[in-house]
Parts: C-alpha cells; sequence; structure tokens
C-alpha cells in the first residue's frame, strides 16, 4: 500500500544544510520534522571530507568533516525529527507535494505544510567544460576521488594531473601526495587560485606541489585508460595558446572545475532559479518563489564555508517554523541589488525588513583594501572595511532596519564594494 | 545490503564469456548492429548461429556512438546499394522491431532552407532577392521531386511560418523547408543488445571477447573461423566487422576493398533544454563538404538533444577521440539554427568511426574468390537505418549458400522487455518495490535507474560486466553528472554481483580499470 505522510516540514536532503534546517525548525516549537536523505547516512559530503578546517567561525574551532557533521547528527539523534535514509524524493510540486521512494516503505507521498530544499551541490565534469580528447577511465572529479578513497578505500591512479585549483581540487592534491600518489601539478585556468588562500599554502606549497596558473588541460591522451594530457597556457579569454602545449604522462586526470546547485527539484516545483547563482531566488527567511517552500544551503549558492551552509539553514528552518506556526503574507519584496564589484547577493529579496538580515555575497574580482557597504536607497545601513576581497571567498555583511534614519519603507537595497581611503 | 547480496546469484566473472561452439551453421563476425540484425534475422530460419565480438559486450564501437537516426534515404546518392537498402530498410523498421521491446519513434525531420544553405560559387552572379525568391518557393519543391525520385514517399514543401510556429527557437533567417515524415529516432545501442538478445533467445551464441585472427580456406571454401579463443568449423562466414571488414576479407583471402576510418563528433544535452527544438531539424547545405548527410539536432529517444555529427577522416580506426575545432565545428555550425540556445548545458561529446569503403558504398554479397564468405562491409551511416535491408539480403545470399529456407515453427517472436523505473507509474513503482526491494534502491539520482534495473543488466541474456555495459543497458551515469555520484555505487554493484574485488571492475574492458589498488597499498610500494 503506499502510504501518505503528512509532517509539518519534510527537509530534503541531510547534509550539514538539511541537519542544521531540520533542527532549527524543531528547536522553533515544531514538534514534526521529517528529514529527507538519499544516501545511507547522514551528513551529506562531510563524512568524506576528512580534513581539517570545517566550523571556525559555528564552533570557532577547527575539526573535520566528519568531526562537523558527528554534532548535528547526534543532536538530531536526540530530537524527534523523523529521519528517512536511502531514500529518493522523485518529485516536487508546487503545492508542497513530494513524491519520494525507498526499499521499505515503497512510494511514499509526504504532504508537508512547509519544504526545505537542501539538496546541495555536484560538481562540474569534463563535458560542461568541453575538454577534447578520448573517453578513457581515470577521469574523475575531485568529490569522487574523495568519496573513493576516503569511504570506499580505493585509489583512482597513482600519477595524477589536477585540473582546477578549487577548495576540493588542492585538498584532493594532498590526500593523493598523502596517499603515495604523484600529483604532477595542478592547473588553474585563472590567473589566481580558485579555492582559499589557506588550501593554497597548506595543501600545495606544503607538500611542493606545483601550481601553474593561466594553464588548462587542451588533450586527454589513451583510449581505455588516461595515458596522458596535454596542458597549455592560456591567454586573456581563456583560449589555449597552442604553441606552448606540452603532453604529460599520467594516469589519472581529477578536475575540480566547479560545482553547480542541484535544482532539478526546485525546477520541478516551477521555483525561479537566479542565473547568477543557478540557485532559487530566496527572500531573507530563505523562502523561495513559491509560498511554502524554503531552501538553504549549496542548493541556493555554492557557498566556500560549510560554517555560511549551516547559518543559512538555521534561518531557512526557523522560516519554514514561522511560517507553519504563525502563517505568512508577502507584501511586494524589497529588491537586493548587487552593486560594483559584486556578482551576485543572497538573499536576492527581502519580504520583510524586520530584523538584522546577513548578506552573503561574492565579489567580481579581487580587490585591496575596501568597504562593502549595504545600503537602503541611497541611505548606508552598514559598511564594513576588509583588507582583501576574492572571488572565492564569500563576504558577508550584516544590516538591519534600525539603522534607517526614519524608518521609511525602502524600495531597494544595495550591495557594493568600494575602494577604502 | 548484505540480505540484497545473499538475494542475488552470484557468478564467476569469466563464466560470461561462453565456451566456444566447436562448429557452427553460421559465423557472424561482428556484434554491431549489423550483424546482431544479420544473426536475428538467421535464427528465423536456424538456431545454430554464432556471434563474435571481439569487445566486452555487442555495440561497442560504432553502433553506441552515432547519431541514432533512422535516416529516410534523402542524404544518399541515388542508384548507389547504399540509398536503395536505406529506403527499403527504413521502411521495415516498425515491423523490424516488433517484439523486441525498444522504443522506436517515427515522428520524421525538417530540412531547413537558409541563407547559407547554397554555397556554389556561380551564385553570386544572380541578383540576391531572386536567389532568395528561388530558395523559397522553388527549392523545396526541387527537394520534395528529388526525394521522390529515390522512392521517398510523403515529403511535404514546409512554409516559412509554419515552421517557425512549430519550432518557435529556430532562427527567423529560416527560408523554407520540408518535412520528411519517414524519419525516425532510436537508440542504436539498446536496439544492437535487444537484437542479439533476441537471437540468443532463439538459439544464437555470441561469443564476447572473442576476436578473430583467421579465416580458414580450403579448395576456395570456407571450412572455419579462427579465434583467440579456439576455432569453429563453419561454411558459411558473415563478415560484418565494422572498420576491420576489410582485415577480416583479407585473413580469408576475399579482399577487394579497403576501409578508411572517418569519424563523427557529437555532442549531447542536457534533456533538461531539449524542449528548445520539438523535432529532429537538420540544415540544407550544398554542396556538402566531405562525406556527411550533414546531420543536424536531434532529439535522441531518451530525452538528450544530440548536436552532430562531424566528418573527419582518420588514420586510426580506434580514434574515438574529440578535438577543440570539431566542438568548435558543432557548435558553431548548429548553434546558428537556434540562436538562444543553451550551449553550456552540454553533457557529453563523444565520437564514433565510421566504416566505409573507397566506393562509399556499402560491399554486400557473397565473395567470388571464396565460396561461403558473405561481405556485409562498408556499413558507414546509414546503416543504422538499412540493417533491416541488409539483414534480408544477407540472409537471401546464405540460403542461397545453403541455410533453411522454411521458417521455424519454434521461432519466439518476442524478447522480453524490463521495466524501466523512470518510465513507470507509481502504482506500478510500488507494486515492484513490493516484490523486490532493490526497486527503491535508486542508484542514478540523474536518471533515476534502481539497483534492480542494474542487477538486471548484468545478468542479462547478454550480460553487462562493465560500467559502460550497464550504462548503455540503464541509463546509469549518462545523465547530467555523467557517473560522479552513481559511479563508486554502480561499481560496488558490478563487483557483487560479477563476484569480484572492485579493484578490478572496468569501465569499458580489459585495460580501463576504475582503480590502481586499494588504499594504503602505495605507500607500501614507497618502502
Amino acid at each position: 500500500m503506499r502510504q501518505t505522510r503528512q509532517p509539518e516540514v519534510a527537509v530534503i536532503g541531510a547534509g550539514p544544510a538539511g541537519l542544521a534546517a531540520a533542527l532549527a525548525a524543531a528547536q522553533a516549537g515544531l514538534g514534526d520534522v521529517m528529514l529527507i536523505e538519499r544516501d545511507l547516512e547522514l551528513g551529506g559530503i562531510l563524512p568524506q571530507c576528512i580534513h581539517d578546517g570545517f566550523g571556525s567561525i559555528v564552533f570557532k574551532e577547527a575539526l573535520t568533516g566528519p568531526e562537523y557533521a558527528q554534532y548535528f547528527i547526534d543532536m538530531v539523534g536526540r530530537s524527534n525529527i523523523d529521519v528517512l535514509l536511502d531514500t529518493m524524493v522523485l518529485d516536487l510540486t508546487a503545492e508542497r507535494k513530494i513524491t519520494a521512494i525507498n526499499s521499505r516503505d515503497g512510494v511514499l507521498e509526504i504532504e508537508p505544510k512547509a519544504v526545505i530544499l537542501a539538496m546541495g551541490c555536484r560538481e562540474r565534469t569534463r563535458h560542461q567544460i568541453l575538454i577534447p580528447g578520448f573517453r578513457p577511465a581515470g577521469v574523475i572529479t575531485a568529490g569522487a576521488a574523495q568519496r573513493y578513497m576516503n569511504i570506499e578505500g580505493l585509489i583512482p591512479g597513482r600519477s595524477v594531473v589536477i585540473l582546477g585549483s578549487g577548495d576540493i581540487g588542492m585538498i584532493m592534491a594532498r590526500r593523493f601526495t598523502l596517499e603515495g600518489a604523484q600529483v604532477e601539478g595542478v592547473y588553474e585556468a585563472m590567473d589566481h587560485p580558485g579555492g582559499l588562500t589557506r588550501n593554497v599554502v597548506q595543501c600545495l606549497q606544503d607538500y611542493e606541489i606545483p601550481l601553474h596558473l593561466s594553464h588548462t588541460v587542451t588533450f586527454i591522451h589513451g583510449r581505455k585508460r588516461v595515458e596522458a594530457v596535454s596542458v597549455a597556457e592560456v591567454d586573456a579569454d581563456f583560449e589555449p595558446k597552442m604553441e606552448t602545449e606540452r603532453r604529460i604522462p599520467c594516469d589519472t586526470l581529477m578536475l575540480s572545475v566547479g560545482l553547480i546547485p542541484e535544482n532539478e527539484l526546485s525546477r520541478k516545483a516551477g521555483i525561479e532559479i537566479d542565473p547568477a547563482t543557478s540557485g532559487p531566488v530566496v527572500d531573507e527567511r530563505m523562502e523561495t518563489s513559491v509560498p511554502g517552500i524554503f531552501a538553504c544551503g549549496n542548493v541556493v549558492n555554492v557557498y566556500d564555508l560549510v560554517d555560511y551552509v549551516t547559518q543559512s539553514a538555521e534561518v531557512a528552518g526557523a522560516g519554514a517554523a514561522e511560517y507553519v506556526l504563525q502563517g505568512r503574507k508577502r507584501e511586494a519584496p524589497i529588491r537586493v541589488v548587487p552593486g560594483r564589484n559584486v556578482k551576485y547577493v543572497v538573499p536576492q529579496i527581502i519580504s520583510d525588513f524586520d530584523r538584522d538580515i546577513s548578506f552573503y555575497f561574492r565579489v567580481e574580482h579581487p580587490e585591496k583594501a575596501v568597504v562593502t557597504r549595504v545600503s537602503a536607497d541611497g541611505e548606508v545601513l552598514s559598511q564594513k572595511k576588509a583588507k582583501m576581497v576574492r572571488p572565492p571567498e564569500m563576504v558577508k555583511a550584516k544590516a538591519g532596519p534600525d539603522a534607517l534614519k526614519d524608518g521609511h519603507k525602502v524600495s531597494e537595497i544595495i550591495v557594493d564594494v568600494n575602494a577604502g581611503e | 545490503m548484505q540480505q540484497m547480496e545473499q538475494q542475488s546469484i552470484k557468478r564467476k566473472h569469466d563464466e560470461f564469456s561462453l565456451p566456444l561452439p566447436a562448429s557452427a551453421e553460421v559465423v557472424v563476425i561482428g556484434g554491431g548492429v549489423v550483424g546482431c540484425a544479420i544473426a536475428r534475422e538467421l535464427t528465423r530460419f536456424t538456431p545454430d548461429v554464432v556471434v563474435l565480438e571481439k569487445e566486452n559486450d555487442v555495440a561497442d564501437a560504432a553502433s553506441k556512438a552515432n547519431n541514432a537516426m533512422v535516416h529516410s534515404g534523402m542524404g544518399e546518392k541515388k542508384g548507389t546499394l547504399k540509398a536503395h537498402l536505406n529506403v527499403r530498410g527504413n521502411r521495415m523498421y516498425d515491423r523490424f522491431v516488433e517484439g523486441l521491446n525498444v522504443e522506436f519513434k517515427r515522428d520524421g525531420m525538417f530540412i531547413v532552407i537558409t541563407p547559407r544553405s547554397l554555397s556554389f560559387p556561380w551564385l553570386r552572379w544572380i541578383p540576391a532577392w531572386l536567389v532568395r525568391q528561388w530558395m523559397r518557393v522553388c527549392l523545396p519543391w526541387v527537394l520534395v521531386a528529388y526525394g521522390r525520385g529515390k522512392g521517398i514517399k510523403g515529403l511535404k514543401r514546409v512554409r516559412r511560418k509554419k515552421l517557425l510556429r512549430l519550432e518557435p527557437n529556430l532562427t527567423p533567417e529560416v527560408i523554407s523547408g520540408i518535412y520528411d515524415p519517414n524519419y525516425g529516432r532510436i537508440s542504436p545501442y539498446k536496439l544492437t543488445i535487444a537484437l542479439a538478445e533476441h537471437a540468443v533467445i532463439n538459439g544464437a551464441r555470441v561469443c564476447l571477447n572473442t576476436e578473430v585472427m583467421g579465416v580458414r580456406v580450403e579448395d576456395g571454401e570456407v571450412r572455419g573461423v579462427i579465434t583467440d579463443r579456439g576455432e569453429i568449423a563453419t561454411k558459411r562466414v558473415v563478415n560484418a566487422a565494422g572498420c576491420f571488414a576489410d582485415e577480416v576479407a583479407r585473413m580469408a583471402g576475399a579482399d577487394g576493398f579497403r576501409i578508411h576510418a572517418r569519424k563523427g563528433a557529437t555532442l549531447l544535452f542536457d534533456k533538461e533544454i531539449s524542449t528548445v527544438v520539438n523535432h529532429t531539424i537538420s540544415e540544407l547545405r550544398v554542396p556538402l563538404a566531405g562525406h556527411s548527410k550533414g546531420g543536424g539536432l536531434m532529439p535522441t529517444i531518451d530525452g538528450p538533444l544530440q548536436l552532430g555529427p562531424t566528418a573527419i577522416e582518420v588514420e586510426d580506426k580506434y580514434d574515438t577521440s574529440v578535438s577543440r575545432e570539431e566542438i568548435d565545428w558543432i557548435l558553431d555550425r548548429f548553434l546558428y539554427l537556434i540562436p538562444t540556445f543553451p550551449k553550456s548545458s552540454v553533457i557529453c561529446a563523444f565520437t564514433g568511426v565510421r566504416a566505409p569503403t573507397e566506393q562509399e558504398d556499402f560491399v554486400i554479397g557473397v565473395s567470388d574468390k571464396v565460396k561461403g564468405f558473405v561481405n556485409a562491409a562498408g556499413t558507414q551511416s546509414p546503416a543504422l537505418a538499412s540493417a533491416p535491408a541488409i539483414a534480408e539480403m544477407v540472409l537471401g545470399v546464405l540460403q542461397g549458400l545453403g541455410v533453411s529456407r522454411t521458417l521455424r515453427e519454434d521461432f519466439d517472436p518476442v524478447r522480453p522487455g524490463k521495466p524501466v523505473f523512470s518510465k513507470l507509474s507509481d502504482a506500478e513503482r510500488q507494486k515492484l518495490v513490493e516484490e523486490d526491494p532493490r526497486w527503491g534502491h535508486v542508484i542514478c539520482r540523474c536518471e533515476y535507474v534502481t539497483e534492480a534495473e542494474i542487477v538486471n543488466a548484468i545478468h542479462g541474456i547478454i550480460p553487462a560486466t562493465t560500467v559502460d555495459a550497464v550504462k548503455r543497458r540503464t541509463r546509469a551515469g549518462m545523465g547530467r553528472c555523467q557517473g560522479g555520484f552513481c559511479g563508486p555505487r554502480v561499481s560496488a554493484i558490478l563487483a557483487r554481483e560479477l563476484g569480484i574485488p572492485v579493484t578490478q571492475v572496468t569501465k569499458d574492458g580489459e585495460g580501463s580499470p576504475l582503480f590502481c589498488c586499494e588504499s594504503k597499498d602505495l605507500l607500501k610500494e614507497v618502502v
């Protein structure tokens, strides 16, 4: 028999975002929270992230991924949150009807009062960046390599070329080295590293792994298994300069070339997607364009720190609880507009400007000695100095309505970055 | 998981390579779409058929990497064997796939005429408005008449306004077009697998991982086929070896043609954007550069949209690489037709190698030098569309060589299909989970493939023993993440079902291991 369940909130995905969102919803007074996870265990990607550096904001200390996750997993264990593991959500409608399936219950129909999307993100593949060549075994994304090495205990290759200097790419360069594999080098198309500075130092420099900026992979050789890759310098438009092409023998090409928020379900529910973030447009409570459907974590935008994922999830969990307990009617929203040297801002809109709001944003290009500013209709609400801003590192700014001189109704909020004195 | 492990039948890896039969009435060399079609047609008359395939799976070369179109014959030169068999094969398709449980849709193709359709140098001597008028009013009728001359029925002229109504994303520069209702879409590898399995159901044996090393010929007659696994005595050999058909013919001393390799690269796009076109669309381009029918925008039967293919002569018959130039060529050529095309949605690029002869025509028939040696060679595109007619023709030849002409009474007309989770209703899904919990365990997130389907593929009639073979049968790993998420899970299921360590699981057979070793093994080597 098919089952129908009607929890107050259903959270889709039990990675760092889903765990924190479910807990926040329960803490805000909801007694019937359901947490749905497609994997066999809680924690999402964190259990395979055995390096440290998680939790510097939330816990004020450097934890490993499993440690960070375990805190929330234990909390969920002590709560009465209904956890459905190994359960795949197949469909979500704008009326908040979820269809899921698992081996124990079969097809489940879930009709919650509110939904929180926490599906996370997936990795960009070699094809999405159109690397020419053959399609042999040995071309692998960083997250998949990490799973094989840290969860399954399998080593994908012994001589590795890495394309992309995102955080996972650099962390895996170190991981391969520690396993005794030869990392021939990390190649990055941009003229600056794609990940955090601390990872450049701790993962590459400390292990003498060369980082080749302004380089890309131009060809994958080997019909059955990778035999070599060709690399070349790129010009300002990222076009390879073929005269600089050289062939590097290796048996593995590992890619760390970006993450894409996983919004297939969001699209099924007809949720508005922001082309700048590839995630849902959300308001200050992380509510999407579809009433009662909230979103948090990397499904909204790929955050650089898990701490920010947790924070966004806590906002979403509380927002969903508020929605269920009190109901919510959204007025015409205030637009949040990216200003000078700002690529995008989350949240993209503000429905009720009644509290302090954290704005997370990414800059378009690196800049030194700057002031980041949040202003409402020309009136500065908050500003903060920063020594350096870089595209890989998200910037957080807080602002609230209290700073408004006369408490008038705001029509537009601008977040921008300007040269400091 | 342990419980499931117990439920599944464990088999030893090498059991999947069938013992080589000592003899056969007919040996078909090559497990591509042509070889498997011939084998299946033969089993209507005799069960004693052996198919030899050197790769680990059928459809592991050009039959897995083409543009998946059942052409009508519009692109073929009148008077060639290719044109004749293409038109005939296309007409035979609905009956050909009957009982195979493979999805086939005949929903036609638009051939559109644009300002760049004609590129004859002398056109510049004619006023541009006149050329345009002629292309708008006359050219569609010329194409219709051209097609009719080759026996292609049902061609219709389509005006610009209608084209843009049916295909709102089409470039406004389009001038006019024709509609060819005969074009069909099918998954070429699913078809090939189904044909092979249907043949096996009816008595044929398909020997994978078996490479032909020679053909025994005595007194000008075929006596046997020598393989790397032993010899099969036979009086009739069908050479359907694709790119390697010339080499096989030479082994028998029946040479007379040369196959040169011509690769074709195709880009595949996320099914999410499939709605940018509603039909298969091809752009008329004359004169055509190179030997391609020009390709087009093709919504595949499984959802994703394909753009391509290219046509590049290559030295190496194994050159399945995609070059930067080919990618640029495809994007430049086809994105013109759909200016708003979201090209960032590409999920895969792949290449197949065509097997044309110097004469660019099929070589089908018995060798005049070696009795009992039948060629089904030169089978470049449109071999997929022509396969039913090629098989019919080869069958006729073999019957001339002594194969029975009486239909078997015990021929089973049906190759049973297996449920496909992604296409089932929730009620059907519920029923299956109740029967077998593995139907509730979704392994591939992008394409919604369950553990049950993967296990079914591994234990299928033609068993899937590699990650790619599982992918071709189930679509696990064929979606937007290209196996990033399901790869580890599929490898684990393969290892469990095949009873091998996961380090021995391969992507596509020997030489393509997914892992080099287990954790810490490399450190031991260093010490």
